[in-house]
């Protein structure tokens, strides 16, 4: 069957940065389409193409055999891709039906009530929905703002609806009953994409899968093809790195221990953490792994001490600012940086009260220009201008002055995040080899990363993040297969299978790939 | 070209010069002759020693309201209370003066204490934000207004000068008048004072470790937080220092110039946030502000005397000026933020 939208070659870089090489994806009406991938894989990048937010570097882009260019959404809209956001865009207090207007009205058409009810109460009805239709949509749960989120991306004739993880914001019912939603619409003949991050929600809805991997498609084909293990495997990619980590420290176990959570439970901007125990020591790396969004931001903001645990203990060596506590931020303009300031000044942010560099609170400009001109040749920062804007530097050289400054003296804890998240293969290594050296000279290393294979480069002990629980992989002893299981598995304590066999597609899965 | 760090200046006085033409031009359409405005503005502004005296003297309380704006607007916090703190500054600068006894470091002390009254005043709005959460750009602004109606209650009350059945104070004792700098003018020390005290904003602003957290903090406080600024107290901290600069103003506005507390308030508060916005939150920029409207009040007076031009079109080339700098400002800001645009996440 000829795919309704089928995208050929698809390839795009941000900056250094390869987003996507050579990506193909073909979907076909009565298909659910699962998209799989680890953060960073170029998921959201490829949605976002096909609904026309981004513009490709290269490739083909056909609906319905036809080439077409999709320049903005709203081209991709008329031709009927309709895409649900991880973050709904509603006007909470506008009602239900108003919020249907909005998206179907065009320019400064009048749209009446009559109309527009017949044009989507029936879609509604067919998805088993009752909405309350004059209810402001800032009352709706969760599960309803979804509802209509879908029946926006619907009105006007939808043949494709992407789903960009749409049960990373639902309670389990309310997921089960979506992805019951999901097959019903696959029976009328619509394209639906699903991206997910859970395991068992791909197995329960989907008829086909596409995995992506750094940008790269590693696997296409239907999901019956599968078993849950193969899944998990091809999405954390082949064991490319010996299963021993190359630095091995056994003295490890008698160090000073350099931070220690009990029993520590908290809730920060929506994340959970439930009951974290362990400890870095000294001259250690302990990697954490897991999805995105498991409880990690929680674990991060207790071990720094900005948010306070609701129970148990956080002990840590040094407090924000001191020398010894290394921070390396996941979101480095946001939070490691002051892109408007000078390279310089960034580089002595935690010098600013501290001798020579102050005296009595005023501040010697000279000995900040001779530090920063030192860190700048010693870290390899480039251009070598310390009067530089940060926000005229590549994320490459971003990163390595967040390094310089944190790395600098010699740090007895340092607590990075995703450290070389959006870095090119030569800056990533840089990153790396510096996190060894921190280790090297004794410090203790909590690395919280979303790059599986980096983690298992760098790191002594592995603990696995999911559902905000946190556990010891057992690494090195343990297989990447069973982190990967590990990573994935908490988060799927979800739906058993929706999928009623009478509804099955007509469409043989696989039809239209490439 | 004009180099980069030249960049705000020509935006602000870009932004001066078109409201200004703007007003000329609504003027010439509604029948004033251009030239003639020019001239009698200019005449008004700066024709004589006294034209002079009188703009300075405006820009004297414009400057310190317009610095305490931009001390506490520069590390993200959003005075704009100025009025309050003013009037709460004049209003105990005047009680004090009325009751201390007449002596040698009275008139010290009683700048001191309107200086307190002002920082007093946005003390409650810190302590709000601090303990309760409310955002200082709605307490300071309620501030204002209540501030006005206690001003109103003491001329009426307790302040009110039994010989007059205005809603005014009795004159303060000459011991408690500023220094008058020309003789036959009312421009006195307080103007000297001012510019002396933007020279010490802007050493510590540049040269000092407060100054540099203050900047980080206004830039990025989530970054401050990581690098151990403590963010909430810094900022808190700075607003009541905004304060006790705006409450000198209206302290030294009393002692400088009307020497008696009345219930008709003269708005400076307000005006120093579109002079801390004109002059880029700069000390030299906002002296160049400062000294920019004053000319322009004074001028825009002998206009509206002499040729019958309405007072309020001055209220107009404020907020022309105001937006054209905000405007510029966002535009820049989005034009520098899509230079640096990184890739998706995904």
């Amino acid at each position: 069957m000829l795919p309704v939208v089928a995208l050929t070659g698809i390839r795009k870089a941000f900056a250094a940065t390869l987003a996507l090489d050579d990506v193909s994806l073909a979907l076909a009406p009565g298909v659910v389409h699962g998209v799989l991938g680890e953060n960073g894989a170029g998921k959201s990048t490829l949605m976002h193409i096909l609904f026309g937010l981004i513009q490709p570097d290269a490739g083909r882009i056909q609906v319905d055999g036809r080439p077409v260019v999709l320049a903005s959404p709203a081209v991709a809209r008329g031709l009927g891709i309709g895409l649900v956001h991880q973050h709904f865009c509603l006007s909470p207090s506008l009602t239900v039906l108003e919020n249907l207007a909005l998206a179907v009205g065009e320019g400064f058409g009048l749209v009446r009530r009559r109309d527009l009810l017949a044009q989507v109460a029936p879609a509604a009805a067919a998805l088993g929905w009752e909405m309350p239709w004059d209810a402001p949509a800032g009352s709706l749960s969760v599960g309803g703002q979804q509802r209509l989120e879908i029946l926006k991306a619907l009105a006007g004739g939808g043949k494709v609806l992407i789903l960009d993880e749409p049960t990373a914001v639902l309670a389990p019912q309310e997921a089960a009953e979506l992805l019951r939603a999901l097959r019903r619409l696959a029976a009328t003949g619509m394209a639906v994409v699903f991206i997910s991050h859970k395991l068992a929600e791909i197995e329960s809805v989907c008829d086909e899968v596409t995995i992506l991997r750094r940008g790269r498609l590693v696997h296409h084909g239907p999901l019956a093809d599968l078993d849950r293990a193969r899944l998990a495997t091809l999405m954390v990619g082949p064991a490319a790195h010996p299963a021993i980590p190359p630095d091995p420290r056994p003295a490890g176990a008698q160090a000073d221990i350099r931070l220690r959570f009990t029993g520590v439970s908290l809730t920060c901007e929506g994340q959970r953490l439930s009951d974290a125990s362990f400890t870095v020591r000294a001259g250690e790396i302990v990697g954490v792994a897991g999805v995105d969004g498991n409880g990690q931001g929680a674990l991060v903001d207790a071990a720094l001490g900005l948010a306070a645990p609701t129970s148990g203990t956080v002990a840590r060596s040094g407090n924000l600012g001191d020398r010894a506590l290394a921070v390396i931020p996941g979101d480095r303009r946001r939070e490691g940086l002051v892109t408007a300031l000078s390279v310089r000044d960034n580089l002595l942010l935690k010098d600013r009260r501290r001798r020579p560099y102050a005296r009595w609170g005023w501040l010697a400009p000279a000995l900040w220009r001779r530090k920063a001109v030192r860190l700048i040749r010693r870290f390899d920062v480039r251009p070598a201008d310390a009067g530089l804007p940060v926000a005229a530097l590549s994320g490459g050289n971003q990163q390595k002055v967040v390094v310089a400054r944190e790395l600098d003296p010699r740090p007895r804890l340092v607590v990075a995040v995703n450290p070389t998240r959006g870095l090119d293969l030569a800056a990533s290594a840089a990153v790396m080899d510096r996190l060894r050296a921190a280790r090297a000279a004794g410090a203790g290393v909590l690395l919280v990363h979303s790059d599986l294979d980096e983690l298992l480069e760098i790191s002594d002990r592995i603990l696995v993040c999911a559902a905000g629980r946190v556990s010891d992989s057992g690494w090195p002893a343990t297989t990447r297969e069973r982190i990967g299981r590990l990573m994935l598995d908490a988060a799927s304590a979800i739906p058993t299978a929706v999928r009623p066999a009478t509804v099955r597609p007509a469409a043989k899965p696989g039809d239209g790939a490439p | 070209m004009i180099p980069p760090r030249f960049h705000g200046v020509a935006l602000a006085a870009g932004s001066a010069a078109g409201a200004v033409a703007l007003a000329i031009l609504g003027l010439w359409c509604a029948g004033f002759a251009p030239l003639a405005v020019i001239t009698t503005w200019c005449a008004g502004a700066f024709g004589n020693g006294t034209r002079i005296a009188l703009s300075l003297q405006e820009a004297g309380p414009l400057l310190l309201t317009g610095l305490a704006t931009a001390l506490a607007f520069r590390c993200g916090v959003l005075n704009v209370g100025g009025e309050g703190q003013f009037l709460a500054g004049a209003a105990l600068f005047t009680a004090a003066a009325l009751v201390l006894p007449v002596v040698g470091f009275a008139l010290p002390l009683a700048l001191g204490l309107g200086a307190a009254a002002g920082a007093a005043w946005a003390a409650i709005a810190a302590g709000l934000a601090r303990w309760r959460g409310v955002p200082v750009v709605l307490s300071t602004i309620l501030l204002n207004i209540i501030a006005v109606a206690v001003l109103g209650a003491l001329v009426e009350g307790p302040l009110r000068d039994p010989a007059t059945t205005a809603p005014q104070s009795a004159l303060v004792a000459d011991v408690f008048h500023l220094p008058v700098l020309v003789a036959g003018t009312r421009l006195h020390l307080g103007i000297v004072l001012a510019f002396v005290l933007a020279g010490v904003v802007w050493l510590v602003h540049e040269r000092t470790s407060l100054g540099f957290e203050a900047k980080v903090i206004g830039l990025n406080p989530a970054a401050a937080l990581r690098v151990g600024m403590p963010v909430a107290a810094r900022q808190m901290q700075l607003l009541v220092a905004s304060g006790a600069i705006a409450g000198l103003a209206g302290a030294a506005q009393v002692a400088g110039v009307t020497h008696f507390l009345s219930a008709a308030t003269t708005s400076y508060g307000y005006a120093g946030i579109v002079v801390a916005l004109l002059g880029r939150l700069h000390p030299v920029g906002i002296a160049a502000a400062a000294l920019f409207m004053g000319l322009l009040d004074t001028g825009g007076r002998a206009c509206e005397k002499q040729l019958g031009v309405p007072h309020e079109l001055g209220d107009v080339v404020k907020g022309v000026m105001v937006l054209g700098v905000l405007i510029a400002a966002a535009w820049a800001a989005r034009r520098s933020a899509a230079a640096h645009q990184g890739p998706a996440d995904g």
